[in-house]
């Protein structure tokens, strides 16, 4: 049996951007998963003898105004906000992939259906919602968050989506398999969507990094919960012990490196995927144009075409 | 005797604005039947609504209106999915463009397991070894190693083979091939012509052949019907009307095709398109091009007369309306 | 052989001057040989038709002979000559200005690659005036000449490519294609997109403006037919090389080489006796991998082991392409060994 995977998966490896951005990432769930080996102390535990210091060799990322080290901070921290990006990027890739898809191939009143309710989630307002819903929510736990982060991404994305199985439902292996009587959710998860793979982990990868700034700047804002230990989080109490005003950078500086070196990560794997999926897209019709434009060698032509 | 009957079979396709609203009659009032053992060519050029027909029949799109009838029944109003799915089975669609008509990213084996299983055709055990006599059936040998492979690690020809696969595995009665052959290479093609030749006579299907080539089109079937903008202008067994065409479209046609040896005929050029027609006036549809045309041509929409015995043709001029 | 003799000779049998010479051309994608060794001479105003069918490279040989191949395409070996000169050594300035005005060339689908957001006139005026200087209305008013002997009225310059059909389309880069009354014209299947009626029409316009005008044309299709309509000449692809070269009626008389009589069996006739046809069994070989020895012996109903010496060089010497009738050349061991 021939395995598919590795095919674009060394396609993915061989590009330079995707390259870099799987190894940043591959780096960032190892820390994360030996986290509990490597921090040095509980992140709360506090020592105020220790309190307020640079970085060192004995606190590589310095220590809180309470005394906890940032290192360990960061490092557990690393579980939490990972692990709500990635949930929150699968969840709302999920309903995206399935109602997007679903739409675009069923068509008629479903395909109004999702339309409508696309629409209604993408006019309101992100940061807003969520700062009142989970300003209004009792619990505040990860779960919760999810779910409230993944309601609000998943629109743009199934739009997308829905565009893409539009393209892809009129060929004529999908019709075959109309044809041959094979039930719509078959065609939808079997037929469509292993053709889609590319798109919809390029979704994936987008919401997980916008799902992972958009929480860890609601922690940021206080809204997240201030007991856990995120990144967020860590940038909350840096702000709110003021620790800048005393001219302590690390306590802000660790964790939003961590965040950004993770975005950064996802960044170059989409730009990676995205390269990878599209040649095949770009093909056709502009190079049937550019070898016309090149043959009949005129400057004039040449420049009316722009893109030559 | 007849697998399928087809009557009055139309399809309009909206265009325009909502405000505006036109209609493309891609299929007007197409009528003719198919019978079991027999290969029937549908003829006609790009828009000339041959692919619509097929696609129709396929119930890939809803009718505007007319009827197909199968094992007693018009298809074209059941609604119950245990009927439809009874229908899929009984009758297939072999796709022009073996590059899309099979998933890239499934096994061929998963092509040709679908169909089985979907329609029970063999209990489960049983499935691999008939996937294994479907492949040697279309000469793809050795099957375990087709089975394996995916699309794109097979030629053009050999997809095609597994499409003709498909369609075969679920028994069917009734086959509609919408030009198979024509992005095939030339070599490759008489192969798959071939290979439908014998399935005709050793399973007595009965093929819908839709092409735009009229070699191929004699070659093949018993039966043949010309398509022009929407209708059917000529129809009769393949020999006859390929011998002496009555409408002066296939006479058009047939002098069109390069046909090497035979004294180069010079046809007419025109100016214009020559596709199916949008909200279509009365009078003939070919009249602009057409070397035969009289004043009632323009005025009155010629109907499908029956000239001759079997021999139908929608020509004031050649097959006109008995009087009286 | 010098190429003044050379040409001397080919002048003498065809009676004309060669405007055109792909000699020993080899062209290579990678470790893919798509074309290798091809030979062919092109006289002026003659037709030559180039056959063949995917993967034989007779679509690589026009890329080579109007010197557009794209990377990783390469001339690995060989020359191109336009009126005995090398083109593979010419600046790309020099080759800007000698396409389209010398040798002009009409692609697949080639009706595709209008400009959409231009009108058809000022796509025209834009070819015309990159090479010599020629007012704008003058120009303008030489397209509407050019649409006229094409088949389509005039006033159509001022349309845009969306709103002619298909065939109208193609024409237009026909005319294209002749607006600096060039040599040589290069059609890569010209009229496979288009049905059978507009084919002919298309073909038959060819056909007058090349009495009219004097152009050369290499013809290249899958469709054997057409070619041996319409062509003088007729060269055969397999698997990049070339098999077989005759004049139109020879081949369609008395073809020599197994592919070539396989191709001409490949084609139900329109009239005549029925009977069932056998085409040719197998498909086109991998060019990263071609057969050894002759290309075509694994789909060759005359390659049978048993058969001593021939089956022998069959299958490890490459078939030379040779003379064996009055400008008739095949590359075969069975028709050499028949004529020794």
């Amino acid at each position: 049996m021939t395995f598919r995977a590795p095919g674009w998966l060394l396609l993915l490896l061989r590009n330079p951007k995707s390259r870099i951005g799987v190894a940043i990432l591959v780096f960032m769930l190892v820390i994360a998963a030996i986290a509990p080996l490597i921090s040095v102390a509980h992140p709360n535990d506090f020592n105020l003898l220790a309190a307020g210091q640079g970085p060192s060799w004995h606190h590589l990322f310095g220590t809180t105004d309470q005394g906890s080290d940032i290192f360990s901070q960061v490092v557990v921290g690393a579980r939490r906000s990972l692990l709500l990006g990635a949930a929150a990027g699968a969840l709302a890739t999920g309903v995206a992939a399935i109602l997007g898809v679903t739409a675009a191939y069923v068509g008629g009143l479903v395909d109004d259906g999702v339309n409508f309710l696309t629409n209604v989630f993408l006019t309101i307002p992100p940061i807003p919602l969520l700062v009142v819903i989970s300003g209004y929510l009792k619990g505040r736990g990860m779960g919760t968050m999810i779910v409230v982060l993944a309601a609000v991404l998943w629109a743009f994305e199934a739009r997308i989506l829905r565009g893409q199985a539009l393209s892809l439902k009129n060929r004529d292996f999908i019709q075959a398999a109309k044809a041959a009587g094979e039930p719509t959710w078959r065609i939808v998860f079997s037929e469509l969507m292993p053709n889609m793979i590319s798109r919809i982990a390029a979704a994936f990868v987008l919401v997980f990094y916008i799902a992972l700034l958009t929480d860890s700047g609601l922690e940021f804002l206080g809204l997240g919960d201030p007991s856990k230990t995120s990144w967020g989080v860590i940038l909350y109490w840096a702000q709110t012990n003021s620790t800048v005003l005393q001219g302590e950078w690390w306590p802000f500086f660790f964790p939003g490196a961590a965040l950004a070196l993770t975005v950064l990560g996802l960044v170059l794997l989409l730009a990676g995927i995205d390269e990878v999926s599209n040649p095949r897209l770009r093909a056709e019709k502009p190079e049937r144009r550019r070898v016309l434009a090149q043959l009949i060698g005129g400057r004039w032509v040449a420049r009316a075409e722009g893109s030559v | 005797m007849s697998a399928l009957e087809v009557h009055d079979l139309s399809k309009r396709f909206p265009v325009g604005a909502a405000l505006h609203r036109s209609y493309v009659h891609a299929v007007d009032d197409v009528s003719f039947e198919l019978r079991p053992g027999t290969i029937t060519a549908l003829v006609g050029e790009s828009g000339s609504g041959k692919s619509t027909v097929a696609r129709l029949l396929a119930r890939l799109h809803d009718a505007s209106s007319g009827s197909v009838v199968f094992d007693g029944g018009d298809v074209t109003r059941i609604r119950r999915r245990r009927d439809v799915l009874r229908y899929r089975s009984q009758v297939q669609l072999i796709f022009q463009d073996p590059f899309a008509s099979l998933n890239p990213v499934k096994t061929i084996r998963h092509h040709l397991e679908r169909p089985l299983r979907l329609h029970g055709i063999v209990p489960t055990a049983e499935v691999e070894a008939r996937v294994y006599e479907l492949l040697r059936t279309v000469g793809l040998v050795p099957p375990e190693d087709i089975a394996a492979k995916f699309p794109h690690e097979l030629s053009g020809g050999q997809r095609q083979r597994v499409a003709i696969a498909r369609a075969l595995a679920v028994e069917p009665k009734v086959v509609l091939a919408d030009e198979p052959t024509s992005m095939l290479d030339v070599s490759i093609r008489i192969g798959i012509l071939n290979l439908m030749l014998k399935l005709k006579e050793e399973h007595g299907l009965a093929f819908l052949y839709v092409t735009h080539d009229l070699a191929s089109a004699r070659y093949l079937a018993d039966d043949i019907l010309v398509m022009y903008a929407g209708q059917i202008v000529e129809s009769g067994p393949a020999e006859d009307v390929l011998a002496d065409p009555l409408h002066p479209y296939t006479r058009l046609l047939l002098a069109a095709v390069p046909e090497p040896g035979a004294p180069v005929e010079r046809i007419e050029l025109r100016r214009g398109l020559a596709s199916a027609a949008i909200d279509p006036a009365e009078g003939c549809r070919f009249v602009s091009r057409c070397p035969l045309a009289i004043e009632r041509c323009s005025q009155i929409t010629p109907r499908l007369v029956e000239a001759r015995p079997a021999r139908a043709a929608r020509c004031h001029v050649t097959a006109p309306e008995p009087r009286g | 052989m010098t190429t003044v003799v050379e040409e001397r000779i080919r002048t003498a049998t065809t009676g004309r001057a060669t405007v055109l010479e792909v000699r020993g051309l080899a062209v290579e994608y990678g470790r893919v040989r798509a074309v290798d060794g091809v030979d062919l001479a092109i006289g002026e105003g003659e037709i030559v038709g180039l056959a063949g069918e995917s993967g034989s490279g007779k679509s690589t040989v026009a890329a080579a002979a109007m010197q557009v191949l794209r990377p990783p395409a390469r001339v690995a070996a060989g020359s191109v000559l336009f009126r005995g000169e090398d083109l593979v050594t010419r600046s790309k300035e020099e080759l800007r200005r000698h396409r389209w005005r010398n040798v002009s060339m009409v692609f697949q689908s080639a009706m595709n690659a209008l400009n959409p957001v231009m009108r058809v006139g000022d796509q025209f005026v834009d070819a015309m005036r990159a090479h010599e200087r020629i007012d704008r209305r003058i120009a303008l008013r030489r397209a509407g000449e050019l649409l006229e002997l094409v088949g389509i009225d005039a006033r159509r310059v001022r349309a845009y490519p969306h709103e002619l059909s298909g065939g109208m389309r193609q024409r237009v880069i026909i005319a294209m294609a002749l607006s600096l009354n060039p040599e040589l014209v290069i059609m890569d299947e010209p009229t496979t997109a288009l049905d059978v009626v507009v084919q002919r029409e298309i073909l038959q316009q060819i056909e007058a403006l090349k009495r009219d005008f004097g152009f050369a044309v290499l013809f290249i299709t899958h469709d054997l037919s057409l070619l041996l309509e319409f062509a003088d000449r007729i060269a055969i692809m397999y698997a990049g090389e070339l098999v077989e070269e005759a004049p139109a009626h020879e081949i369609a008389a008395h073809a020599r080489h197994p592919y070539t009589q396989g191709l001409l069996q490949s084609f139900p006739p329109l009239r005549g006796p029925l009977e069932r046809l056998t085409g040719i069994p197998g498909s086109p070989p991998d060019l990263a991998d071609p057969p050894p020895g002759c290309r075509f012996h694994p789909r060759c109903p005359h390659c049978t082991p048993g058969t001593g010496a021939l089956y022998v060089r069959q299958t490890t010497e490459r078939p030379a392409l040779r003379l064996v009738a009055p400008q008739h050349r095949v590359a075969c061991h069975l028709v050499e060994e028949a004529g020794a």
